[in-house]
């Protein structure tokens, strides 16, 4: 348990976003090993047997999801989720920035072990330094032989494209990712039938985040063992957390599956800034439930910290000290979905509308008795019954803000307005 | 013991109640099999589902969270509940979010009263909302055409219209615009659709946002009285409902026939309806000492039976396709036994016509769906002659049918185009095109091994009955030929030997239309009669003017291009104005004609004596002449 620098192991060495330095740390040993001594079939197996699990947020197994693909449907799709996007995740672009190239290996792997000629990238239309790297990455790759026909004579055709987003944050939701990568608006896809079945252009189409490629070059080399020795049994690996929020040293850690949350964040974090107490925090970003210091002990893993009453999701680590207003704190979350939402379906587009009214009311100290009642009873009319998990997660972190916040709603309503900042003004600056 | 398991078919349960469908039905439909309505706002019978109204979330056993009954389909075994506590709580919720934007205008709203979102507030929402903040506001009465008024604030973002405009017409015209609560549906560029089927958008509204500009604020739809009858547009004979309030028309509506119209309407035939209005009572006219003189039903009747009878079968007529069996019945033994001329017409002028045949119409419309190649012979004039043909064209392009668009003359190309193993092959023309149609039919007859079938679009709602009924010089009703004793056509009557005409224009829009030719022809005529519903740029050379009345205020029968007999109805009373059929009768009558007919179906009657195919009235059928053999 404890820092474990797998991914970022390299990271730092000069030069390291260019291909002869990548190479120099071991760079594309894993593609040329995969390309010459496995078959496609058997990689999908290795992936199964390490036990890797997607690093978006659903944590579905990779090998998996691979293997759905239907057999012999022909062209099928590679497409890399770089539309990170989640408030609170970093770590894409951080492993972008850092190394290129090993994101690009990792999406030369997976091609490869799913018989698919033409991968993508989708990434963030706010990433542009990260484009620029992936796009000098990709030219590097393509005049050293990894990228085009017949590449290292193997008879492996691979081409790959990098396409930016507008800014949207349902295009980090794979099928709406699809949809805009097609050229339409970015909105989801009604399921099934699944991407793995008809995705991108009607195809057979595999999404797989950043962070769960940039891993499979370390699988392919050091082998399914040394990685599913690693971690918890569930939730083999490392993972990148991207710490933030109201801690000493804010920033991206590289840990073992089952490091307790508290060594991330008073160890690793450095502790809660100013000497502060620690009030709550939430993991996976700003869908996620909020956790209590009494959760500390529970370890950065899927399923740990979903017996919490969290969610791992995207590796996000928000940390909230004791001068926070969680109603606030909510409230901010809550315009951001509401900001947000793709409009398609009912309850997400009028629910987050109706919700963000709502907070500004306790925030401007107009909220009434009732009004937390109301705003439980919209996230029963709007979880589980959105179009997509963008409606459902808008109800997540304030749900749980008022299982374990109650008494601050309430205060706001009896005092009028936000206890933690009565100026009244500060808060219309920010609305 | 042996049994038959039938694999495509799937039992399931719905409240309890058991239902077996086919594979690949949706829950919502195996639902409604047991008459069990699950609300809804988005889903379409004829469009993919999208589930985007969240209205229909229903219980599915197993499934962790409620289930769009709009997209699920069904499986065996599966337990389906939909008026459960949670279900019941969940439909208030999401009729209270799609109100909170709503402006609940329904008092002022041409769609209150038959509003799918007014009708499921009542029955399955909130009474009250909890919403007390100020609505998201857009722009109301937005043009987005000269046919449609949009108000951005009382659509609920179905994507019904969007759909329609991408999956029905092909056209993409209308798109969603903006995200989230301040989506809004718009054309690309704000700029006014071009579509010929706009009409349908407000039709599957399920709220007041999309309205026709002639119907806005016109009446409520409790007040409209409603009659079933036939698209007067052209001859694809689309079903339609007439919505009349105080003996004006209101609007014409769709009524869906799966054969025919498949529950569209074009444009030029929804917003027709102005031109049938009546404007006021007008007087019979008769030309006294050169001046056109108010007279009596009566006197103008006696005086074009007198007139016409004078020419002594040296006599011209000339009856609208849009003139209903009945008239056209009575019209051509009219003239064939009492005027004793066989020079009658219906067609528009033209030098020569190729004579029409039974095998015309030997491809139905919804056939087109079933052909594997279809041949448009004229492209866009096919379509500009039957647009609602556009919409099964381009469903059956969506099932995989490969449709061909090409000029008439390019019937080359065509045969070329259709492969040799063809199982069923369509051609579709207009009956200018005949022979370029039949020749294609021939050459293709041979090439390919399955059918070869065409379809011509006659002008006129009821221009296939007019051939039908030998409103033509060289046949008898029923296709028979006249042994040598053909009269003469329409092109032939300026030649000479024509010295009265009796023109029947039963509509405006299938209006004789002369040529210069013909014109002067007509201006030295002893008689001309002129028996129309509205003023015609012939009136100044008539003797006599009777007026008549329009598609809408009379009862009959029309047969559409593909030979199906269908009855229009009366939905507006016009008294004071004789039908037509009766004018023709009292003119007979004055001729010597011993008919008594005292309603028009009394002459349906007579007509199945003489052609027995037309007894498909009565099932709304097609005339099969091949049974006639």
């Amino acid at each position: 348990m404890g820092l474990k620098p797998v991914l970022t192991k390299d990271f730092g060495t000069e030069g390291l976003r260019q291909l002869d330095a990548y190479e120099r740390t071991g760079g594309y040993a894993g593609y040329k090993k995969a390309l010459s001594e496995i078959k496609p079939d058997d990689l999908v197996e290795l992936v199964k047997k390490s036990g890797l699990r997607g690093r978006g947020g659903a944590g579905f197994p990779t090998g998996n999801k691979w293997s759905f693909l239907p057999k012999g449907m022909y062209p099928r799709y590679l497409v890399c989720n770089a539309d990170e996007s989640e408030p609170g995740c970093f770590k894409d672009r951080y492993l972008i920035e850092e190394s290129p190239h090993q994101v690009l290996e990792g999406i030369l792997i997976a091609a490869f072990a799913i018989g698919c000629n033409t991968a993508f990238i989708y990434i963030r239309g706010e990433y542009l330094p990260q484009y620029e790297a992936l796009e000098s990455a990709i030219e590097e790759a393509t005049a050293a032989g990894y990228i085009g026909k017949n590449v290292l004579k193997s008879g492996f055709d691979v081409d790959v494209i990098l396409h930016r987003g507008a800014g949207a944050y349902i295009c980090g939701e794979e099928t709406a990712l699809l949809t805009s990568l097609e050229g339409y608006r970015g909105e989801p896809r009604l399921k099934p039938p699944f991407p793995a079945v008809k995705g991108l252009y009607g195809k057979p189409t595999v999404v797989n985040n950043v962070e769960t490629v940039a891993n499979l070059p370390h699988i392919v080399v050091n082998g399914a063992d040394w990685f599913a020795s690693m971690g918890t049994p569930t939730g083999k690996g490392t993972r990148v957390w991207c710490m933030s929020g109201h801690v000493n040293r804010p920033g991206n850690y590289e840990l073992e599956n089952g490091t307790p949350i508290r060594e991330l964040i008073m160890e690793h974090g450095g502790g809660v800034w100013k000497n502060r107490r620690l009030k709550a925090f939430q993991p996976g970003g700003a869908s996620m439930m909020v956790l209590l210091p009494e959760h500390l002990d529970v370890g950065l893993d899927f399923d740990a910290i979903q017996k919490a009453g969290s969610l791992a999701g995207a590796g996000a680590m928000v940390v909230m000290d004791e001068t926070t207003c969680m109603v606030d704190a909510a409230r901010r979350y809550v315009k951001f979905f509401h900001h947000e939402s793709c409009g398609k379906c009912t309850p997400c587009r009028e629910g987050t509308f109706w919700m963000s009214n709502l907070f500004d009311r306790f925030e401007f100290g107009e909220a009434r008795p009732g009004d937390v009642d109301l705003l439980l009873d919209m996230g029963y009319n709007i979880d589980g019954r959105s179009f997509c998990p963008l409606g459902d997660a808008s109800t997540w972190f304030p749900r749980s803000v008022i299982k374990y916040f109650r008494d601050e709603f309430e205060q706001h309503i009896a005092e009028k307005g936000c206890p933690f900042r009565k100026e009244t003004e500060a808060a219309v600056a920010v609305a | 013991m042996a049994s038959t398991v039938v694999t495509d078919q799937v039992t399931l349960t719905v409240n309890g109640q058991s239902v077996t469908v086919p594979k690949g039905t949706l829950i919502l439909d195996a639902a409604k099999k047991i008459g069990i309505d699950i609300p809804i706002f988005c889903s379409h019978p004829k469009m993919a589902p999208v589930a985007v109204c969240r209205m229909c979330l229903v219980e599915v056993e197993k499934m962790p969270k409620l289930q769009p009954a709009c997209a699920v389909y069904v499986a065996d075994g599966m337990v389906v509940r939909t008026t459960t506590e949670q279900v019941q709580k969940y439909q208030k919720g999401v009729l209270e979010f799609l109100l909170i934007n709503h402006p609940l205008d329904c008092p002022i709203c041409d769609k209150g009263g038959e509003c799918p979102l007014q009708d499921q507030t009542y029955q399955y929402g909130p009474g009250a909302s909890r919403f007390d903040f100020e609505k998201a506001h857009f722009d109301k009465a937005v043009p987005l055409s000269d046919k449609i008024v949009l108000d951005r604030e009382r659509c609920i973002l179905c994507w019904r219209c969007t759909r329609f405009s991408e999956e029905i017409s092909g056209e993409r015209e209308l798109a969603l615009i903006q995200r989230g609560v301040h989506t809004i549906i718009g054309t690309f560029n704000d700029e006014p659709a071009q579509s010929n089927y706009q009409g349908n958008w407000t039709e599957i509204c399920p709220v007041g946002a999309l309205t026709s500009r002639e119907y806005r604020f016109i009446s409520r739809p409790w007040d409209l009285d409603r009659t079933a009858s036939i698209c007067p547009g052209c001859s694809m004979g689309c079903n339609i409902q007439v919505d009349a309030r105080h003996n004006r028309i209101g609007r014409f509506q769709s009524r869906e026939n799966l054969a025919v119209d498949d529950g569209w309407l074009c444009d030029f035939g929804r917003y027709s309806f102005p031109t049938f209005q009546r404007q006021g009572f007008e007087a019979p006219r008769v030309r006294q000492d050169g001046k056109l003189v108010e007279v009596s039903f009566e006197e103008a009747i006696a005086a074009a039976a007198d007139g016409l009878a004078q020419a002594r079968g040296a006599v011209a007529g000339w009856a609208s396709p849009a003139a209903t069996n009945e008239e056209l019945f009575l019209f051509q033994r009219l003239f064939r036994q009492r005027l004793q001329s066989p020079h009658i017409d219906h067609r528009a002028f033209r030098p020569t016509w190729p004579d029409p045949d039974p095998d015309d119409m030997t491809l139905p419309i919804a056939d087109l769906e079933r052909c594997d190649y279809v041949v448009v012979l004229g492209g866009q004039e096919v379509i500009d002659a039957a647009p609602v043909l556009h919409l099964r064209l381009f469903k059956s392009e969506r099932r995989g049918v490969k449709v061909l668009k090409i000029d008439a003359e390019q019937g080359a190309r065509a045969r070329e185009w259709v492969p040799a193993d063809a199982q069923a092959v369509g051609i579709l023309a207009t009956v200018s095109h005949k022979k370029e149609a039949t020749d294609l039919q021939a050459a293709l007859g041979k090439k390919v091994k399955g059918s070869v079938r065409r379809l011509l679009v006659v002008r006129g709602p009821n221009g296939r009955g007019a051939n039908d009924l030998g409103i033509l010089p060289n046949f008898r009703p029923g296709y028979e030929g006249l042994n040598g004793q053909s009269g003469k056509g329409r092109a032939e009557w300026g030649k000479g030997g024509i010295g009265a005409a009796y023109i029947f224009e039963a509509s405006p829009l299938h209006a004789f239309e002369a040529t210069e030719d013909e014109r002067r022809w007509l201006s030295g005529l002893k008689t001309l009669v002129m028996h129309r519903f509205r003023a015609s740029p012939l009136d100044d050379l008539a003797h006599v003017i009777i007026p008549g009345r329009a598609f809408t205020e009379k009862a009959g029968t029309v047969t559409n291009m593909e030979g199906r007999v269908q009855r229009i109805g009366r939905a507006i009373d016009a008294d004071a104005v004789p039908d037509d059929w009766m004018v023709l009768q009292a003119i007979a009558r004055k001729l010597g004609a011993p008919w008594d007919y005292h309603e028009s179906s009394d002459i349906t009657a007579d007509l199945l004596d003489l052609i027995p195919q037309y007894a498909a009235v009565d099932r709304g059928e097609r005339v099969l002449w091949s049974e006639r053999t």
